[in-house]
């Protein structure tokens, strides 16, 4: 399961102040300059063990630029940055011919530039990390299709103080667990020409976290009695989806990357397509409601898995978008 | 289509005669639940349930039937009869809930309740979300501390895709220890008499179909087109708790208000659940409503006229029912509608039925054109509330329907009447009509008392004399007349023409009188007759304001300052003597309104208001047969005090009827 967050390569350039007397104020601790490099490149994923779909994902290249040795992986991998940071991300198209990708994190204000990469080049965003928060980056192109196949992934901007999600200490945390929720439809993975298939037919079959479906999102969350658990939430699908907790709730502190004045308890939160939210949830000092730990799952009840040709749709195993946070 | 509008029309058959309706089994609900409202169910021991998860059909508008998996109560006078959705389950905060649940089903099943911590359980075997009771008889238990006042849902945790489609779910109340009329806190209280919960869900009929007949059960293909709002679609949603139509969707939506009054200013509670998968954007006309909490916590409260309820989602609402406008028939200026009514010919209306009264005022109804059904039964106000998703406005996409119902907003106190004629049984009428009583204004009922002659002259100390009539006089029981200074006292020959009378009764002195001497009575009695009124009506609540006066000519009213009459003011209970019993000013069916006030009442020269209440069923006081819904009130006033009293007219200004509608 590809949820690990590895931080990036830094390029730590030491600040020169100009002879004309300048002084530049650094914001906060270790406010850097960062250089990430994106491939976007076609690739397969293996869904529940059993099938293997085509998706084009983004993967961070050993070379820059260089992007024969790119694996795509389900969703792209989670780039991390600190608030303050200023931030180029490098992306370098893969794709197959006439596939323009143009890249966006919605809620990241890039300076002027390019947005589209054609087939062949590599096209640099700029940015400051200005606000911390869980934003998702994803290209936009091809009218949605290549987010469909699985150009999507996490940017999470960390704040000033560790183990916090934004700036204010409610968002303080002990676990963090990134959830990148998607969906997969395979027709539409192994046509020959996304463009050509007709959205109208789209239904997907599989329901993931982070690229993968129950039983696969073993070993979820980890965490003990007590321990504040924070669950960004990233909706990189079309539809709705409703995340629904049992046996204690959740307190919704952000929703795309923003602290909300009114922040809530929920134990079924709903994030639109597109969107991002941060709770916190407290685990309780309390049996878990199953063996497994305490079910965090998708309430459109996508616990399936694969076509449906059957009486009954949820293998006894489990399926779907479902993970447990346990101890 | 036929067989909505069989619904619509049968819900004003079974507001006339809902006692009547034969049931199919024993019911799911407890005696003497409410017609309209929450019901909650009601354990043998506190705080344990015992369910059982069974198979049944449901109905729906379109004539369709629908095969659906559910909870029911085992304990319910029906024994655990198939209903959906599942029963109400009622809890006080604190409280240790145990849930047992026996499973009919062919495969496990089991229960989850969001929103509750450290739930535990005993037997059954291990499942994905919880433990399971085995299929075809197996048994599981859940524990919980219910220890946090909330609207929550419990559903199945077993095969939770296809079992939550086929119905699995039902509602969990959780009071606060503060009170049963508060829904979390001091700033949630609300009128216990007014909470409703709406569980919104979602069926696929061709995902039932497959489980019924054990095919394929693809649920990525899932296409649902029946939106129940507690089970049942609009209009199915308006029918009574417990209606015997709809066996085994016990559970009705209408939510029921009346205006806030300084005496009654707390709000409705409305309790939603969205047990389904989809988002329904549900949308009340009207007033806005005031969201208080979500998921069974409290939420900064805000207005709306349009709020999405997600999926698994829990919200509550306090609803208010102000009348900032006060529109009303007879207006001060500044406050008569801002656009005139348009004329009643030119309305139409949608299969010749409607919920108009056909007059747009609070308590008022109007005319409608011919052929047009009317459900209003006392000038109420309807509105929708309702998914704003459209499709979901419909039943199995035909309009309207799905997941919707109306909120009734009925005249401030209840349905009232006012008189549609006047009958004087002992005097004759002086000025006016039965609309004077209408409005409490400057237009009185009035009536003087009656008179007969003398034929012959009378002596000193006569004590038979006849009279020309004796019509409009008391026909039994002894009473007072007058002839000029002289009161004489009537104690025999009542109903004749031949009286036998004592002379010179209060404080006068017996006299000579002339042929053609006239006889006034010292009573007046007329009755007022309030047509309309719907069998099953129950609380009355009679209020009469009028005056008597000096005079018996002229347009002024002469004050009388000494010897006020004595006002009784009755109520006709046809079930004593039937109509025969209500005819004149002395039958037998005439029963004097029960204190407070108490009566007789002395009534001069300013109007006195005056309500009396009678609790409980009405049905003694509504007619039937030819005086169908006809409701009688005699007011009843004689002046036989001492010294030497003399005539006066009754003058009536108001009375009204107010009434709990069926």
């Amino acid at each position: 399961m590809r949820a690990l967050a590895f931080k990036k390569t830094r390029a730590l350039l030491v600040l020169v102040v100009v002879s004309a007397g300048l002084a530049l104020t650094s914001s906060a601790a270790s406010a850097a300059v960062v250089s990430i490099e994106l491939c976007a490149v076609p690739g397969t994923a293996t869904l529940t063990g059993a099938v293997t779909v085509p998706i084009w994902g983004f993967d961070e290249p050993a070379t820059p630029g260089d992007c024969s040795t790119a694996v795509a992986s389900l969703p792209g991998p989670v780039l991390d940055v600190d608030e303050g940071d200023d931030v180029t991300i490098n992306v370098t198209n893969a794709l197959p011919a006439g596939h323009t990708i143009r890249f966006e994190v919605p809620g990241i204000d890039f300076a002027a530039g390019p947005a589209d990469v054609d087939v062949g080049d590599t096209v640099s965003r700029t940015f400051t990390a200005s606000a911390a928060g869980t934003y998702l980056y994803q290209s936009g192109g091809d009218g949605g299709r290549q987010a469909a196949m699985g150009l999507y992934g996490a940017l999470l901007v960390r704040p000033a103080t560790a183990n916090q999600a934004y700036d204010s200490a409610a968002t303080a945390y002990d676990v963090e667990a990134t959830l990148v929720l998607s969906a997969v439809d395979p027709a539409f993975n192994q046509a020959a020409d996304q463009n050509a298939f007709n959205m109208y037919q789209y239904r997907a079959t599989y329901w993931l976290i982070n690229g993968e479906a129950y039983p696969d999102t073993a070993p979820g969350i980890t965490a003990a009695a007590g321990d504040q658990v924070l669950l960004r939430y990233l909706n990189a699908g079309f539809d709705n989806t409703t995340m629904q907790l049992l046996g204690m709730h959740e307190h919704v502190v952000a929703r795309d990357a923003r602290l909300l004045n009114n922040p809530f308890d929920a134990n079924a939160e709903t994030i639109p397509a597109g969107a991002t939210e941060d709770a916190i949830a407290t685990v309780p000092d309390a049996a878990a409601p199953s063996t497994n730990g305490f079910p965090l799952y998708n309430r459109q009840l996508h616990l399936t898995n694969g076509v449906q040709n059957e009486g009954d749709p949820t293998p006894a195993g489990g399926g779907g978008m479902l993970t447990f946070i346990h101890p | 289509m036929t067989q909505r509008i069989r619904r619509l029309v049968l819900v004003v058959a079974l507001a006339a005669g809902s006692a009547v309706l034969a049931q199919g089994h024993a019911g799911a609900l407890p005696a003497g639940a409410a017609k309209i409202g929450m019901i909650c169910t009601v354990p043998t021991t506190p705080a344990t349930f015992n369910l059982v998860a069974n198979t049944g059909f449901i109905d729906t508008p379109d004539g369709n039937s629908v095969f659906m998996w559910s909870y029911a109560n085992a304990d319910a006078p029906d024994n655990g009869h198939f209903q959906t959705p599942g029963p109400v389950l009622c809890v006080n905060e604190g409280q240790t809930v145990t849930v047992n649940l026996h499973n009919t089903l062919p495969e496990a099943t089991s229960i989850v309740f969001p929103g509750q911590e450290g739930v535990t359980t005993s037997g059954g075997s291990g499942g994905l979300f919880t433990a399971e009771a085995a299929a075809s008889n197996g048994d599981v238990s859940y524990s919980f501390t219910a220890s946090a006042p909330g609207t929550y849902l419990y559903e199945s945790g077993s095969d939770p895709s296809k079992q939550i489609q086929m119905g699995l779910y039902g509602a969990l109340i959780v009071r606060p220890t503060l009170g049963a009329n508060y829904a979390y806190n001091a700033a949630t209280q609300f009128d216990p008499s007014r909470e409703y919960l709406l569980l919104l869900s979602e069926i696929d009929p061709a995902l039932h179909h497959a489980v019924e007949t054990s095919g394929t059960y693809d649920f990525n293909a899932m296409r649902n087109r029946y939106f129940p709002i507690n089970g049942r679609e609009f209009p199915d949603t308006l029918q009574d708790n417990g209606t015997g139509l709809l066996p085994n969707q016990p559970y009705g939506a209408l939510v029921r208000l009346q205006p806030n009054t300084v005496t009654n200013n707390q709000p409705a509670l409305i309790r939603m659940i969205n047990a389904g998968t989809l988002n329904h954007p549900f949308h009340p006309h009207g007033n806005h409503t005031r969201e208080i909490a979500q998921d069974g916590r409290l939420v900064a409260s805000t207005e709306h006229f349009a709020e999405t309820i997600g999926s698994g989602q829990t919200q509550d609402f306090l609803l208010r029912w102000d009348d900032p406008d006060h529109w009303a028939p007879n207006p001060p200026p500044g406050q008569q509608l801002p656009v005139p009514q348009p004329n009643y010919r030119d309305l139409m209306f949608k299969d010749g039925n409607t919920f108009y009264s056909g007059n747009p005022y609070l308590g008022y109804k109007g005319t409608l054109p011919t052929g047009t059904v009317s459900q209003n039964i006392c000038g109420e106000w309807y509105f929708p509330l309702h998914s704003h998703a459209l499709n979901e406005f419909a039943n199995f996409d035909e309009a309207f329907g799905g997941m919707a119902t109306l909120l009734r907003v009925d005249p401030p106190g209840g349905c009232f009447g006012f008189p549609a004629s006047t009958s004087i049984v002992g005097g004759t009428l002086k000025s006016g009509t039965s609309a004077a009583l209408g409005l409490d204004d400057a237009s009185y009922y009035q009536v003087n008392p009656k008179t007969t002659t003398r034929p012959s002259p009378t002596t000193i100390g006569q004590t038979s004399i006849t009279v020309a009539s004796a019509a409009g006089f008391p026909a039994s029981g002894t009473y007072y007349v007058r002839i000029d200074n002289e009161v004489l006292q009537v104690t025999g020959g009542q109903g004749t023409t031949t009286w036998t009378v004592a002379r010179g009764q209060l404080g006068t002195a017996a006299a000579t009188h002339l042929s053609g001497a006239t006889i006034s009575a010292l009573a007046n009695d007329w009755y007022a007759s309030l047509t309309g009124v719907p069998t099953g009506a129950q609380n009355f609540k009679v209020t009469y304001k009028g005056k008597n006066c000096g005079n018996t000519t002229g347009t002024a009213c002469t004050a009388i300052p000494s010897n006020l009459p004595q006002q009784t003011v009755k109520i006709c209970n046809w079930t004593i003597a039937g109509a025969a019993g209500c005819s004149s000013s002395t039958s037998a069916g005439w029963v004097t309104l029960p204190a407070p006030p108490a009566q007789p009442q002395a009534v001069g020269s300013t109007d006195v208001t005056s309500t009396w209440t009678l609790s409980g069923s009405a049905s003694a006081y509504i007619g039937t047969g030819s005086y169908k819904g006809q409701v009688r009130v005699l007011v009843h006033t004689q002046r036989w005090t001492a010294p030497a009293p003399t005539t006066f007219s009754t003058w009536g200004n108001l009375m009204t009827l107010v009434y709990d509608a069926p």
